[in-house]
Formats: structure tokens, C-alpha cells, sequence
């Protein structure tokens, strides 16, 4: 019992990492159109300037990662304006490109700007657990799936029930027919790439503790998150979520009572397996074309 | 010296895609030239004109071309899109390397890697009768990422990597990499898979079957009404690919005898598919253009002049290609003769009017 509680624990704080990436893709996905490989680079940029303050500085853990969530919105803003914006008419696996283009550029830059040697960021709330059922569970894992699972709500609320939500759903269902009724297209896309990127570094800060800032840090997490998003389906943004947490739950599991070797495999297997059954997704709905 | 190597590469590389440019030449003659002019590069590190470690990168380009063919069939002429290619690299240099040391002759090894392969790649093309868009490729994705887990953990592959030492082809001439004229022998082999791998492609695409394939990739429904069975197509395109993918890696394990187990990242997928994206879709040249932008100039000229920030530049380039030349860096040279053209023109005109006077 103790150790499928601590399993559900780690899950959820994993998925939470996997289901913020996700959450990124899949707005870039809708307002942009393009599949944003880059997602983890750009997390794991700001979280690098997270790790140079914090060690030239020595600010607290909350300084710096509220100082990266802005350079990620910085950041996020330029890759759009730059890069994503004049690409408009490009075709679409061109576009998807464009974001490994960036990925090189971002991974080149890294030793460059903050040399090559890792950063340590510590976790917000230092080590202190309580026990629950029988299994330990630290304060930093509960703040972080409370952290997440508000941030994901937010953003639920703010898409269905705000006008700029609405903006968002329209620019996502069409872009052309959303531009014609006055929707502000280019803002909309622009902040769906900041909020993107202020996701991915929040990923990005909460997987530092466990290992280090190095340049392939998130690279676990942007594959995953491309996992979820096809599980839960891109139609919706609840999917994703959800895929991100039945992922990092069937992973552990599997890791834990079948094989550590296998565990993975077995995973996305049935991945595949389920898909072929509902290429949608869970809760996708697959859009019908007029021939 | 180092210099005058950096030259003739330099000057031997605009002279073939120059040959693609002209007006009305016949395809095959130009991928003749091009593959001619490379078997070329063979020689020179003997006669003291280049480095064998620029011949290592040409050899680098060629299999990344070849890699990238496949890709071209499925990007260019089919619209799929797959994003596993990596393992099926991978799946084509450890596969060797597994058959090898159990004791198989080379060219047995090959075809079962390629048959198994193709199996995957047939596995592909049904699942793709399913599934669309970004959750095929993410699907295809999967299949990578499956790969890459069994590689990295079965005990079979190894660890770290497979190293296969000398092959032997045909039962009878041994190649070893260490020795330098071998290794110019292997390189002359990987062009010659090349040419063969661009010809193939060249009638492919040229058939009923590249017909078939591009009026699938334009609209299926339209397809479908022609008569044109998409399953059957799907699956050619899908193991066309992964066979092109796969005798990539049989090349690496050829040419540099020894298979790592952890490269077949997405990483190496995306490149693939940059290749064919910034060289041109649908153009043979192209995808060797693409692999020479990708990946030569970083490694034969950036990385000596930039040092670190060489990676930075091949990102840079990539956006920048793909922004001005969305069609292709292929089409650079009718751009160049339009400019040409009207310069000329403009000059013709600028006579006519002092003339009048």
C-alpha cells in the first residue's frame, strides 16, 4: 500500500512536469500551428539564468525563479516575433523546423552564455516530510502538484471564461475566420508562446533539484509531454494534463512492479496499441473535413 | 597547407550543384556528375590535398544523404512526416553490429537488417491508415523512443557501443577502417550506395508509384476516387523509407566500424528532416544540398573559423534558409539566374535608351 502511495506521489509530482510542457505544446499547437520541439530548450534557458543568479547572487529560490518566469516571457515574445511571425506563410513542416533550428541555437548558446559547467538550484521548500498511509511525502512535492494543479486550473478558468480565453479558443478553432472578426491574432499567438515558455521554465525549475541545470536536463519531459498531448488528445487542453499524469503514473508502475528495463517499452507500446484504437487522442474528436 | 585542403573542397563543391543549375540537363546525368565529382574526394587525401578526416566528413554527408533520400520520399512525395528515422539508423548500425560478431557474412547481415526493418517500416504504414497529423509523427515518435530504450538497455547491444572491426565483403576483401587506403575504398563504397540510393529514388519517383504518391499526398480523398489503393502506397513509402534509413546505418557500421548505443536521439531525427527541408522537397540534389548545409559546412568550415559558436551558426542557418527559401535551397540557383536575367536586361534597356539619344 505504502508503495503505491509513494508511487502516486512521485507521479504526480513527474506528471505535473510532464502536464505543464504538454500544456505549453499544446497552445503553441493551437494558436500557432507548428509543433514546438524547442519547448524543452527554452525551459531549460531560463532556468539556467535561475541558476546563475542564485550562485553569483545568492538570491533566494524565489527571486530567481520568479526573475527566469520573466525572461521566459521575454523570451517567449522574441522567439515569436523574430522567428515564428515572419514564418506565417511557411509550410508546415518547415514550421516545426524553424523550433529545431531554435533548439541548436538555444543549446549553442547555453555554454557560451553560463559556461559548462551545471548549476544547482535547491527545491522551494527544503527537506521536510510528512507521513501519509505509511509513505513519506515531502513538503516540496506537495507544493509543487499544488503549484502545478493551480497554475493548470488558472488557466482553464482564464481560457473558458475570460475575453481573452475566448480570444485564444477562436484564434485555435481558425485563425483567418478570427483575424476577419477582429480578433488580435498577433497578440494572442505571442502570449501563447511567453505563457509556453514561462510553462516550460517552470518545469524546468522544478526537475533542477533533482539533478542539476545542464543543457539536457528537460529532455525526458519534452518527449514525454509530446506523449501526453497525442494520449490525451490536442483537441482539448484538458487532455494533455491528463495524458501527462496516466503517463508518468503507467511509467513508474511499470518501472516499479514489472521491469525498470522494460517498463518503458511496455508503456508506449500499449501507447501505440490504444492509439491505433482512438487515433484522437482520449478525449480528442477527430475533425471532419469537407472534401 | 591546412588551407589550400580547405580550398579544394571549397572549390570542388559549387562546381557539381552548378552542373544541377543549367538549364535542361538531364537529371541522371547530373546525379552521375555529382557522384562522380565526390568519388573524386577518394583520392585527394592521398595525393596530399586533403585531410582523411575531410574525407570522413564527406563520407559523414553522403550517409546522412542517403538517410535523407528515404525521408525526401516521405516528406516530399508522400506529405508523412516521421520522426523515429534516428532508430532506424541505429536499428541499421547495431543490427550489424549484433549479426556481425555472431559470425554472419556481411551482406547476409545487411539484407536481414534491411528485412527486418522493413517489416517496422511495413508495421508503420498500417498504423499510419489510422492515425494523422501530429499524432502520426508523434506516433512515429514512439517507435523511436521504443528503439532507442531496447538499444540503450538490452545487454545484447552492449553498453556503451558495438565496436565490429574489419568487415569483410564478399567473403573475400577484408576493410579495415584503421588503414588509409581502405578507408578511401569504404568512402568510394558509401558514394557508390549513394548514386545507386539517388538513381533508385530518381526511377521511383519518376514511375507509376511517385505518381501515386504525390496525388495521395495532395489530397487522399482525391486519390482514392482515381483508383489509387492507399494502403499499397503508404506501405511503399514507409518501408521505402525506413530501408533508406536502415542502409544508412549499415553504412555507418561500414564505414566507421563500431556502433554507439545512446546517438538515435530525436535530435538526429529532426536533422533528417532538415536536410530535406532546407535542401528542397521533391529535389534528389537537394537532399544532398540539404546534408551538405546541415551538416558539412558546420563540420568542414564553421567549426574550424567559429570554434563553439559553430552550432549556434547551423541553428541560425537553418531559420534563415527555411524563411527565405521555404521552398528549398535547391532553387537558389534559379533565383541567382533570375537576377541574372534582369540585370541584364536592365543593362539591354539602359543601351536602347543611350542608343535613342
Amino acid at each position: 500500500m505504502d508503495n503505491i502511495l509513494r508511487i502516486l506521489f512521485n507521479s504526480m509530482q513527474t506528471g505535473s512536469t510532464y502536464a505543464l510542457a504538454a500544456l505549453g505544446i499544446a497552445l503553441i499547437w493551437k494558436t500557432s500551428r507548428t509543433t514546438n520541439f524547442a519547448q524543452g530548450s527554452i525551459g531549460t534557458l531560463n532556468a539556467y539564468v535561475a541558476g546563475i543568479l542564485l550562485s553569483t547572487w545568492g538570491w533566494s529560490i524565489w527571486l530567481v525563479a520568479l526573475v527566469s518566469l520573466v525572461t521566459a516571457f521575454l523570451t517567449g515574445i522574441l522567439i515569436d516575433t523574430f522567428i515564428i511571425r515572419p514564418a506565417a506563410k511557411v509550410s508546415p513542416i518547415s514550421k516545426q523546423i524553424i523550433t529545431l533550428g531554435l533548439i541548436m541555437v538555444i543549446v549553442g548558446l547555453i555554454p557560451l552564455l553560463f559556461g559548462v559547467d551545471p548549476y544547482r538550484l535547491p527545491s522551494f521548500i527544503p527537506s521536510v516530510s510528512v507521513s501519509l498511509g505509511g509513505a513519506s511525502l515531502r513538503y516540496n512535492t506537495i507544493f509543487v502538484i499544488a503549484i502545478s494543479l493551480g497554475l493548470m486550473g488558472f488557466l482553464f478558468w482564464f481560457i473558458q471564461n475570460t475575453r481573452w480565453g475566448l480570444a485564444i479558443r477562436v484564434t485555435a478553432a481558425s485563425e483567418s475566420t478570427a483575424k476577419l472578426m477582429g480578433v488580435p491574432t498577433r497578440t494572442v499567438t505571442m502570449i501563447s508562446w511567453a505563457s509556453a515558455a514561462m510553462m516550460g521554465t517552470l518545469a524546468a525549475l522544478i526537475v533542477a533539484p533533482q539533478s542539476s541545470v545542464n543543457p539536457n536536463m528537460l529532455l525526458d519531459v519534452q518527449v514525454s509531454a509530446f506523449f501526453a498531448g497525442v494520449l490525451g488528445g490536442f483537441s482539448t487542453f484538458a487532455g494533455p494534463v491528463a495524458g501527462a499524469f496516466i503517463i508518468a503514473f503507467a511509467r513508474n508502475f511499470t518501472a516499479f512492479y514489472i521491469s525498470d528495463v522494460w517498463g518503458n517499452v511496455i508503456v508506449y507500446s500499449a501507447i501505440l496499441v490504444f492509439l491505433y484504437f482512438k487515433p484522437y487522442g482520449l478525449f480528442g474528436k477527430k475533425i471532419i473535413k469537407k472534401v | 597547407m591546412e588551407h589550400k585542403t580547405d580550398q579544394t573542397t571549397s572549390a570542388a563543391l559549387p562546381e557539381k550543384p552548378g552542373s544541377r543549375f543549367r538549364l535542361g540537363g538531364n537529371p541522371v546525368l547530373q546525379i552521375l556528375l555529382l557522384n562522380a565529382g565526390l568519388m573524386i574526394i577518394a583520392l585527394l587525401p592521398h595525393l596530399g590535398l586533403m585531410r582523411f578526416s575531410t574525407m570522413s566528413i564527406f563520407a559523414y554527408t553522403g550517409i546522412y544523404t542517403v538517410v535523407a533520400l528515404g525521408m525526401n520520399i516521405l516528406l516530399g512525395f508522400s506529405g508523412l512526416i516521421s520522426l523515429g528515422t534516428a532508430g532506424f539508423i541505429g536499428a541499421g548500425a547495431l543490427g550489424m553490429g549484433v549479426f556481425l560478431r555472431m559470425g554472419l557474412p556481411f551482406e547476409l547481415s545487411a539484407l536481414l537488417v534491411l528485412l527486418i526493418a522493413a517489416g517496422l517500416g511495413a508495421l508503420i504504414g498500417l498504423f499510419s491508415l489510422k492515425v494523422e497529423s501530429i499524432y502520426l509523427a508523434i506516433a512515429t515518435l514512439f517507435i523511436g523512443e521504443i528503439l532507442r530504450q531496447i538499444y540503450t538497455s538490452v545487454p545484447i547491444f552492449g553498453g556503451e557501443f558495438i565496436s565490429i572491426g574489419a568487415v569483410k565483403l564478399f567473403g573475400f576483401i577484408e576493410l579495415n577502417q584503421i588503414l588509409q587506403v581502405h578507408r578511401s575504398i569504404l568512402y568510394a563504397l558509401i558514394i557508390l550506395v549513394q548514386f545507386l540510393g539517388m538513381l533508385l529514388m530518381y526511377n521511383l519517383v519518376k514511375s507509376r508509384t511517385g505518381r501515386a504518391l504525390m496525388a495521395m499526398s495532395r489530397s487522399e480523398h482525391a486519390a482514392q476516387a482515381m483508383g489509387i489503393n492507399i494502403l499499397k502506397y503508404r506501405l511503399i513509402a514507409f518501408i521505402t523509407a525506413t530501408v533508406y534509413a536502415t542502409s544508412g546505418g549499415i553504412l555507418y557500421a561500414m564505414f566507421f566500424q563500431n556502433a554507439p548505443t545512446r546517438a538515435w536521439t530525436l535530435n538526429i531525427s529532426l536533422l533528417i528532416i532538415a536536410m530535406v527541408v532546407v535542401g528542397g522537397f521533391k529535389s534528389i540534389i537537394g537532399t544532398f544540398l540539404g546534408a551538405i548545409i546541415i551538416y558539412g559546412i558546420p563540420n568542414l568550415f564553421l567549426k574550424d573559423l567559429l570554434g563553439d559558436i559553430s552550432y549556434v551558426f547551423s541553428g541560425l542557418l537553418i531559420i534563415l534558409v527555411i524563411l527565405f527559401y521555404p521552398r528549398g535551397f535547391v532553387f537558389v540557383g534559379e533565383d541567382i539566374k533570375r537576377l541574372f536575367r534582369r540585370r541584364r536586361t536592365a543593362a539591354a534597356d539602359a543601351g536602347h535608351k543611350g542608343g535613342g539619344k
